[in-house]
C-alpha cells in the first residue's frame, strides 16, 4: 500500500511538491521564530544572580560618574568592579552594526570568567593601549581583521578628536560558552577611551558598573547600600542582579516574544489549512480508487490508512525539509541577526518540536479525507469520477 | 445436477431518492449453479447491477436471503464481508476500474496482498494471470498506456488472480469495440470452461449474452424468463 501512497503523491508532483515545500518553509520559520524567543529566554536563564549591575536610576542611556567606581569597590562583599561604556561606532559603514564597549581590561576577565581567550590574546589586550578583543562570531563575519590586525571604528557617539576613525589593533578572539554573554561584540580598553576624550576636553561617563561579589555576600543588603550611597550624589543609581538587569533589558523589547509566538502560530495554522486543502483535493480525486480497493476486499481501515499515510508522508517530508533547512542555515542566521539577538541558536528540542508539529499537521490534514474514505460506500465510491 | 453457487430467496432492495422509495429488487428468487456462465439481461432500471452488487457483497439487501459460495451474506458485515469478497469474488466492471497510478502487474497483484502469499509468489501469480489474458508483454504498462480492450483484460486478470469461485462482470464489453469485446467474451468463456468459474455477466448486448449458458431476464426488479442455450463460440 505504501507504493500506492507514493504513486498517488508522485502523480501530482507540482501539488505534492508545493505542499511539502510550504510545510518545510513554514516549519523552518517556526524553528527560527521559536529560537529567537528561546535565545532571549536562555540569556535570561544564564544571567548570573551573583553579579550586580549598577546603572543610572533614570535610564540605561544616562551615564553615571567615573568617580563611583572606587566607592562601589569599597562596599563589603564586592570582589571586583568593571565599568562598561557603550561606544556606538561602526566599521566602514553604518550597516556593519555590532556592539563595542570600552571596559577595564584586567577586571573584565576577573568579573567574567566565562569569557575565554588564549594567553597571547590576554597579554596583548592587557599591555597594548589600542588593543581590542572580538567575539568569534564577529571575527568570522569580518575575516579581514585577522589578516590585517587592524579595526578602524568610526565613533558615532564619540568621534575621535582627529576627525578620523579610532584605530584598534586586534589582540585576538574571545569565546563565551554562556548564553548571557554574546560572541558578537568588541571590547577595547577604557584607558584609551578616557585619555583620548579627555585630551579633547571631554569627560566621559560610565554606562554601567558590573560587580562580582564574594561568596556568601548578602546581595540584598549590598544592593540597598549601593543605591543609598548615591542618593544625594550627582546621579542616583539603581543596583540589580545581572539576571534582573537582563530581564529588564529584554522587557524593553516589549512583547516581542509573544508577538513572535503569535506569528509562529499563525504560520502553522496557515500551512495546516493549505495542507488540508491539498489533502481534500487528493481525497476527492481518489474516491474512485478507494471504491476499487474496497471492491477488491480491502477493508475500511485500509482505505483510511492510504489517505492518512499520504498526508503524513507529505507533511513529514516537508517537516524534514524545514528541519534540514534550519540546520543548514542556523549559522548564517545567527550571523545575520546576531546584533539584535546575540547568541542565537536552535535547540534540539526545537527540532523535535518541529518534527512533532509536522506529524500533527499531517494527521490533522489527512483526518477528513481519511475519515471520508473510511466511511465511503463502495458502490457510490465506484461511481465517483476518478483522477 | 450441480449444487447452487448463488441462492437468492425473497430478496428485496429499496433506495430512497428525493424522498421517494424505489423498490429496485422485489422479492426476487433465483438460483445459479456452480460452474455455469450466466448472462443477466433486462431494461435499464430493472435491477441488474443492484443484484450484481448484492451478490458481490458490495451492497446489503433490505430483506431476504442471499447465499453465495455457501456463505449467508446477511450475516457478514464490515471487514468480514470485505475479506469474504476478496477471497470469493472477482469483479470485472464496464469502466475497467484499474488504479491509474499502478502498472498492469501491480493492479493484478493488488488483491493478492490480502492473501498470505510472499511478495515473489504474488508477483509470479500476477504474471501468470496476465499471461493467461494475453498481456505478458504489457505488464509494466500503466492503464493509460493500454487500449480499452487491454485494460479490460488486465481487469479480468485481476479478477482471477486470487482464484475466486465467482466472477461478476458488469457490462464488461460496454466500453469496447467489437473486436476487443469478442476477446473479452472469449476470455470469460474460457475461464468458465477451463477453470470452472461461475460467471454472472450483466449485459445489454444480446450478442454478448449468447456466450452464456443461461440468460436470466429481470424486469422491474422481478425475475422474468430464464433461457438456456448452447453458448456461441464454445469450442
Amino acid at each position: 500500500m505504501f507504493k500506492l501512497v507514493l504513486r498517488n503523491l508522485s502523480s501530482h508532483p507540482i501539488r505534492s511538491g508545493i505542499t511539502a515545500v510550504s510545510v518545510g518553509v513554514a516549519l523552518f520559520l517556526v524553528c527560527v521564530l521559536t529560537s529567537i524567543v528561546t535565545t532571549l529566554q536562555s540569556g535570561l536563564a544564564a544571567a548570573s544572580s551573583t553579579r550586580l549591575v549598577v546603572m543610572s536610576s533614570i535610564s540605561l542611556f544616562v551615564d553615571i560618574p567615573l568617580s563611583y567606581q572606587e566607592k562601589i569597590a569599597r562596599v563589603d562583599g564586592i570582589a571586583n568592579v568593571v565599568k562598561w561604556q557603550w561606544f556606538g561606532g561602526y566599521y566602514k559603514s553604518q550597516d556593519n552594526f555590532f556592539g563595542q564597549f570600552a571596559v577595564d581590561p584586567e577586571r573584565m576577565f576577573e568579573v567574567y570568567p566565562e569569557v575565554k581567550v588564549d594567553e597571547e590574546t590576554k597579554r596583548k589586550f592587557l599591555t597594548q593601549r589600542n588593543a581590542c578583543i572580538v567575539g568569534w562570531q564577529l571575527a568570522a563575519e569580518f575575516p579581514e581583521w585577522q589578516q590585517t590586525g587592524k579595526i578602524p571604528i568610526t565613533g558615532a557617539l564619540f568621534p575621535h578628536p582627529s576627525g578620523q576613525a579610532w584605530d584598534f589593533e586586534l589582540a585576538g578572539v574571545y569565546r563565551s560558552e554562556a548564553a548571557n554573554f554574546d560572541n558578537r561584540t568588541m571590547f577595547f580598553r577604557w584607558d584609551l577611551f578616557e585619555e583620548t576624550l579627555k585630551g579633547a576636553g571631554q569627560d566621559p561617563g560610565v554606562g554601567v558598573y558590573v560587580m562580582s561579589v564574594e561568596p556568601g555576600a548578602d546581595i540584598e543588603s549590598m544592593r540597598a547600600q549601593i543605591e543609598g550611597m548615591f542618593e544625594n550624589g550627582p546621579a542616583t543609581v539603581r543596583c540589580d542582579t545581572e539576571s534582573e538587569f537582563t530581564r529588564q533589558f529584554v522587557s524593553m523589547l516589549g512583547d516581542i516574544p509573544m508577538f513572535l509566538g503569535w506569528i509562529g502560530a499563525g504560520v502553522l495554522v496557515a500551512i495546516l489549512l493549505g495542507a488540508i486543502n491539498a489533502m481534500l483535493m487528493a481525497g476527492r480525486e481518489q474516491t474512485h480508487d478507494i471504491g476499487i480497493l474496497k471492491a477488491l476486499g480491502f477493508d475500511d481501515t485500509t482505505a483510511f490508512g492510504v489517505l492518512i499515510t499520504q498526508s503524513l508522508v507529505l507533511c513529514l517530508t516537508g517537516g524534514a525539509l524545514g528541519i534540514a533547512l534550519a540546520m543548514s542555515l542556523e549559522q548564517p542566521i545567527a550571523l545575520a541577526i546576531g546584533s539584535a539577538f546575540p547568541g542565537f541558536f536552535i535547540q534540539s528540542s526545537t527540532y523535535i518540536g518541529a518534527g512533532v508539529a509536522s506529524l500533527v499537521v499531517g494527521l490533522a490534514a489527512g483526518a477528513i479525507p481519511a475519515w471520508n474514505a473510511l466511511r465511503a460506500n463502495c458502490v457510490e465510491a465506484l461511481r465517483a469520477k476518478g483522477a | 445436477m450441480s449444487q447452487a453457487m448463488i441462492r437468492v430467496r425473497n430478496l428485496t432492495k429499496r433506495y430512497q431518492r428525493g424522498g421517494e422509495t424505489l423498490t429496485v429488487l422485489d422479492n426476487l428468487n433465483l438460483e445459479m449453479e456452480e460452474g455455469r456462465f450466466y448472462a443477466l439481461m433486462g431494461p435499464s432500471g430493472s435491477g441488474k447491477t443492484t443484484l450484481l452488487n448484492l451478490i458481490g457483497g458490495l451492497d446489503s439487501p433490505d430483506s431476504g436471503e442471499l447465499l453465495v459460495a455457501g456463505e449467508d451474506l446477511a450475516q457478514l458485515e464490515g471487514s468480514d464481508l470485505a475479506a469474504w469478497r476478496g477471497a470469493n469474488v472477482g469483479f470485472v466492471f464496464q469502466g475497467f476500474n484499474l488504479i491509474p497510478v499502478l502498472t498492469a502487474r501491480e493492479n493484478v497483484e493488488l488483491p493478492l496482498k490480502l492473501t498470505p502469499l510472499s511478495r515473489s509468489q504474488r508477483r509470479a501469480q500476477a504474471e501468470t494471470a496476465l499471461k493467461l489474458v494475453g498481456l505478458g508483454d504489457r505488464m509494466d504498462h500503466r492503464p493509460r498506456q493500454l487500449s480499452g480492450g487491454q485494460e479490460q483484460r488486465v481487469a479480468i486478470a485481476r479478477a482471477i488472480a486470487t482464484d475466486p469461485k465467482v466472477i461478476l462482470a458488469d457490462e464488461p464489453t460496454g466500453d469496447l469495440d467489437r473486436k476487443s469485446a469478442e476477446q473479452v467474451l472469449d476470455l470469460l468463456g474460457r475461464l468458465n470452461r477451463e477453470f470452472k468459474k461461475t460467471i454472472l455477466m450483466v449485459t445489454h448486448d444480446p450478442h454478448a449474452a449468447e456466450r452464456a449458458q443461461s440468460i436470466v431476464h429481470l424486469d422491474k426488479g422481478q425475475l422474468g424468463r430464464i433461457e438456456h442455450n448452447q453458448p456461441a463460440g464454445a469450442h
